[in-house]
């Protein structure tokens, strides 16, 4: 069975336990404003082309089978549309101004890929992380993958917004030892606001899932202005306080991201606020802490 | 906790050098004649104005003899100071006088007037970047357990006893005469110095402690945690500044003194007095400001197999990371059973900036000595020295020539001619539309690379049958027991070991240029091997193109990847094999050792390498140690681990360091704290020999770079040692920020 690979990340420290790789699938089912890998939403391939790097050679247009590329006194212009994803301009590209996000990729060709860092992961207690996108989209590739992984005894994750049919958590809860569960608002109104979709279906799975004896790392993106006032902090922290939660990572906001949206010709939404400070940060955790959350800085 | 005062920090500072002026810590004479009070003796000019007319008087005596006239003329001539804002008495010879008086000239004479062919052969190996050669006086460790044990009066009893044990076996010769006379004298004069430092001290107030200390150690081994730093730093400066020949560590320092400081603690001295003791004895180094940094050791194993890392390792490493200097540099032997929390100490130590550490593998030295075939016990106790090179206790081997390997392949590529001056200094060999095969290319270079070594060999052999000549060791060889049991210097095969070390350079560089010509001429046969080299002789000028090409391709070493891993290993396996066990000079009857290792040389024989296959352009840096080229190492930390650790390091004898790149931002917190410890540990049970880490970003460079003002206190890994950001090139600094920027 095969996926669409955004991307692969190897010695990835904060997805997880110990050393990990973190594999990136393609589809989302929210469309968060702040969303740092905007390559991730569509569940189409995506070519990123970032302006400032291209040499105007020409290279990519020449091997380019579907004429994505063309270039003319005013420089270099893609027609996206006509793109079918074969990455061939990409791997041409002589100032690495083109990445492609989004190859199929079958689990046998992704395990020995996966599995390059297998004694770091034995000696850190690591392993592999499916995230996105939203992996859960994809629950019967992760299971397939997950269960090949389990034989040789790897560690696995999956880092999910939550917001897929319980169907899908069933499919992968045998294989996985960690969720990354990712938290944005308590109020439904606002997270629609914020992410495209009401919360109900995410606090349901979430509340579920802290049932199934599954260990839970809930991660926060915490954004200024939109989900980091005392009263959201009280809110989600009365929430999970409940639950059978191991830890919660808040992760403050930064904008690191924004060339990513240009690159891919998308719109860009990521709020123009600055990264929290450690001190709001550290108010944040301190809220959450008040209801029993083992929360901590993404800082830290 | 500061550990030490700031006016005796700033008092010892400027100690050794001005610190208003320029200081060249690479150029490591430093002068400070100032500083002395001029009624305690000369001036370094005059100084050397009298041992030059001392030596012309006893012209005829050996070498040996002359040499330790001269250290005792400077014992008891040169200028000494105390002051009550420093622990450590000062002795004015930071100069190197004998040098220059002495051991230039006598350079020279072998050079230019013995052998001159060598010489000359020397001089132009260097000039066209081949290697770099020089008798070697830079990696030598005391035996340290014997100068512990026996202090100054019991080396020189040991001595004495030595020459009658001998005398009972036959006649001394001449030479065995001259080298325990040389003993005698310095040691003699070592005593008076002492005397003459312990009264001045004697005189001045708040320098009692120091008097009383150096009285005890005329007479005595060290008794205090104080007297033997006092005694670790007079013999240091003693050999290194006076005897001329540089110590190479300061000693297994945690194991040494553990007992001592232990001692202390029970009789009631306070761990802070201890701790600045060994604050003021770490900022002398800091203060010297030698270049390559001071380095010393710590950890390892007991013969019962459980860890010599104890509680004072760890007050060790306090004390540096709260003075915030790189200087002593500290190398860390890791071994399975090291304390997690001792290496989690280090790590983080180095994720916030004090970087000047090495963790070096006990697991993998021993094995590669034991390979060699050294005993379990003298593997267990080898010392590590210089940046990560490692040598058997009591042993004395040279490292004292640098090859780049890159030049074997320009010679395949210009049928035996260099790349940069066209001269014929490979073997003649075909034209490049000649290769037939890729098979047939590799064969040629490694036919290349084995008379550059042979040439290498044959030239260091010739000038190492003459270290004792240029630069006999009285006071250095009395440390060891073996020079003393056969009454003969260390540089002439006195020492357990006299071992030569090959210096090898450039590995990424020659696996990635190879690798691309198998690609790109003979598997997709996308350019022939003439165009190729037609577009390396122009520099790649009118062929951006292609470089960019040949740069982006990922098949470069460091990444894990099949290829060029494969290539390197067997470019390891050839010079190793071939190296390992050669004789070398035959009066010093040692073995040749080898190693991967570039010091400086990626930035010096950078300049003079030709453009290569990898992309890399004439004069561009070079790849270190078994690295990844400068910013070739795509796809990370735990791929460039994977890389290096199939090398076979326990297959020879050298180092083979990896100097890895982290950012900040995959180290912070509890996660990356413990990443780090799980790389290291994996490095270290997967067979690598020594890793280091730079903890940086490429913002943050770019930044220091435009407001070096702002980053004073910056300092980096260059390859074995620490710099300050701000003193190093602008190109060298570029080359950090590519490497930084290749980071993910």
């Amino acid at each position: 069975m095969d996926a669409l690979i955004s991307d692969i990340k190897r010695f990835a420290v904060h997805d997880g336990d110990g050393i990990r790789t973190t594999l990136f699938l393609k589809g989302c089912t929210l469309r968060c404003v702040w969303c740092h890998n905007p390559e991730g939403i569509s569940a189409r391939p995506e070519l990123a082309y970032y302006a400032e790097r291209c040499l105007q050679c020409g290279v990519c247009a020449e091997v380019c089978p579907n004429g994505v590329h063309e270039f003319s006194d005013k420089g270099h212009a893609l027609n996206r549309d006509l793109c079918l994803g074969c990455g061939k301009c990409e791997e041409e590209c002589l100032g690495n101004a083109l990445k492609l996000y989004g190859r199929k990729m079958d689990v046998d060709m992704l395990f020995p890929v996966l599995l390059e860092d297998e004694d770091f992961f034995r000696n850190s207690g690591g392993g592999v992380t499916v995230s996105g996108g939203e992996p859960l989209l994809h629950a019967e590739f992760v299971r397939e993958l997950f269960e090949k992984l389990k034989k040789h005894s790897v560690n696995t994750a999956v880092d999910t917004c939550g917001h897929v049919p319980w169907d899908a958590f069933e499919r992968v809860l045998p294989v996985t030892d960690l969720f990354l569960y990712d938290i944005k608002h308590i109020d439904s109104a606002m997270h629609k606001q914020l992410t495209g979709m009401g919360n109900e279906r995410i606090l349901e799975n979430l509340q579920r899932l802290s049932e199934c004896n599954k260990r839970i790392e809930i991660r926060m993106p915490f954004v200024p202005g939109c989900n980091s006032d005392d009263d959201t902090l009280h809110g989600i922290g009365a929430f999970l306080g409940k639950l059978n939660i191991e830890r919660m990572r808040v992760l403050p906001y930064h904008d690191l991201a924004r060339g990513k949206y240009a690159a891919l010709n998308l719109i860009d939404t990521m709020p123009q606020v600055e990264a929290p400070t450690d001190e709001l940060l550290a108010h944040a955790v301190e809220i959450l802490h008040s209801h029993g959350v083992q929360a901590f800085s993404g800082r830290e | 906790m500061a550990y030490i005062h700031e006016s005796d920090r700033q008092y010892i500072l400027g100690k050794y050098h001005k610190l208003d002026g320029t200081f060249d810590s690479h150029n490591r004479f430093i002068r400070n004649d100032e500083y002395f009070d001029s009624s305690t003796g000369m001036d370094g000019d005059a100084l050397v104005a009298n041992l030059l007319l001392q030596d012309e008087q006893i012209a005829g005596q050996p070498h040996a003899i002359r040499k330790a006239k001269a250290f005792a003329y400077v014992l008891k001539h040169t200028r000494i100071n105390c002051d009550a804002h420093d622990r450590f008495p000062h002795i004015n010879a930071m100069d190197r006088p004998i040098n220059k008086a002495l051991i230039k000239r006598w350079k020279a004479e072998v050079l230019d007037e013995i052998i001159p062919e060598v010489g000359q052969k020397r001089r132009c190996m260097e000039k066209d970047g081949v290697a770099t050669i020089w008798p070697d006086f830079d990696h030598i460790v005391p035996d340290w357990d014997r100068v512990f044990e026996l202090g100054f009066s019991g080396l020189l009893h040991e001595s004495e006893q030595a020459k009658n044990l001998l005398s009972q076996t036959h006649d001394l010769s001449e030479t065995e005469i001259a080298f325990f006379d040389s003993v005698a004298i310095s040691y003699q004069a070592i005593f008076d110095l002492i005397r003459r430092l312990a009264n001045q001290a004697g005189k001045v107030s708040g320098c009692m402690r120091m008097s009383a200390a150096l009285e005890r150690l005329i007479d005595h081994a060290p008794q205090t945690f104080y007297e033997a730093l006092l005694l670790d730093y007079l013999l240091f400066i003693l050999c290194e500044h006076i005897e001329g020949i540089q110590v190479r560590s300061l000693g297994n320092l945690d194991r040494l003194l553990y007992p001592l400081y232990k001692r202390d603690l029970e009789y009631g001295v306070s761990k802070e007095e201890l701790c600045t003791d060994l604050a003021h004895f770490f900022m002398q180094f800091t203060a010297i400001g030698n270049y390559w940094n001071q380095p010393v050791y710590l950890g390892g194993c007991k013969a019962d197999g459980t860890t010599e890392i104890n509680p004072f390792s760890y007050v060790f490493l306090d004390v540096h990371n709260a003075l915030g200097i790189y200087n002593p540099k500290i190398q860390i032997k890791v071994a399975s059973n090291t304390p997690k929390d001792f290496l989690l100490k280090a790590l983080d130590m180095i994720r916030h900036g004090n970087n000047s550490i090495v963790f070096v593998s006990d697991a993998l030295l021993r094995r590669a000595l034991m390979n060699a075939g050294a005993s379990e016990e003298d593997a267990r106790t080898c010392n590590v020295k210089g940046c990560y090179e490692y040598n058997i206790n009591g042993g004395l081997d040279t490292g004292m020539n640098y090859v780049n390997f890159m030049k074997p392949l320009e010679y395949c590529l210009h049928e035996g001619c260099d790349g940069v001056t066209g001269k014929q200094s490979g073997l003649p060999c075909c034209r490049v539309e000649e290769y037939a095969s890729f098979e047939q290319l590799f064969k040629e270079y490694k036919r290349q690379l084995l008379y550059m070594l042979d040439e290498v060999m044959d030239v260091v052999n010739r000038i190492e049958d003459y270290l004792e000549y240029i630069n006999p060791q009285p006071v250095m060889s009395s440390t060891y027991i073996t020079c003393l049991q056969h009454g003969k210097d260390c540089m002439c095969g006195g020492a357990k070991s006299n071992e030569s070390n090959m210096a090898c350079g450039f590995l990424a560089d020659v696996a990635d240029s190879l690798t691309i010509i198998y690609k790109y001429v003979f598997e997709q046969k996308r350019i022939t091997l003439r165009e190729l080299v037609t577009a390396l002789d122009a520099n790649f000028d009118g062929y951006e193109q292609l470089r960019l090409r040949l740069s982006n391709d990922r098949d470069k070493y460091g990444n894990n990847r099949e290829l060029p891993d494969r290539i390197a290993k067997e470019i390891i396996d050839t010079s190793s094999s071939y190296v390992m066990g050669k004789p070398n000079a035959r009066i010093r009857a040692g073995k040749w050792t080898c190693g991967y290792h570039v010091a400086r040389m990626s930035y010096t024989q950078g300049k003079l390498t030709a453009a290569s296959a990898n992309g890399r352009r004439l004069g561009d840096e070079l790849s270190k140690n078994v690295s990844a080229s400068m910013g070739k190492n795509r796809e990370g930390a735990t791929a460039a681990i994977l890389s290096a650790t199939k090398l076979n390091a326990d297959q020879f004898v050298g180092d083979a360091a990896l100097d890895l790149g982290l950012l900040p931002s995959a180290v912070k917190g509890k996660d990356g704290l413990e990443a780090m410890y799980a790389l290291l540990m994996t490095f270290i049970n997967r067979g690598g020999q020594a890793m280091q880490i730079n903890v940086f970003d490429a913002d943050t460079l770019r930044k220091a770079q435009r407001e070096p003002e702002k980053y004073q206190d910056l300092q980096i890994r260059v390859c074995g040692w620490n710099v300050l950001w701000n003193n190093i090139a602008k190109e060298e600094q570029d080359g950090f920020i590519r490497q930084a920027e290749s980071l993910v």
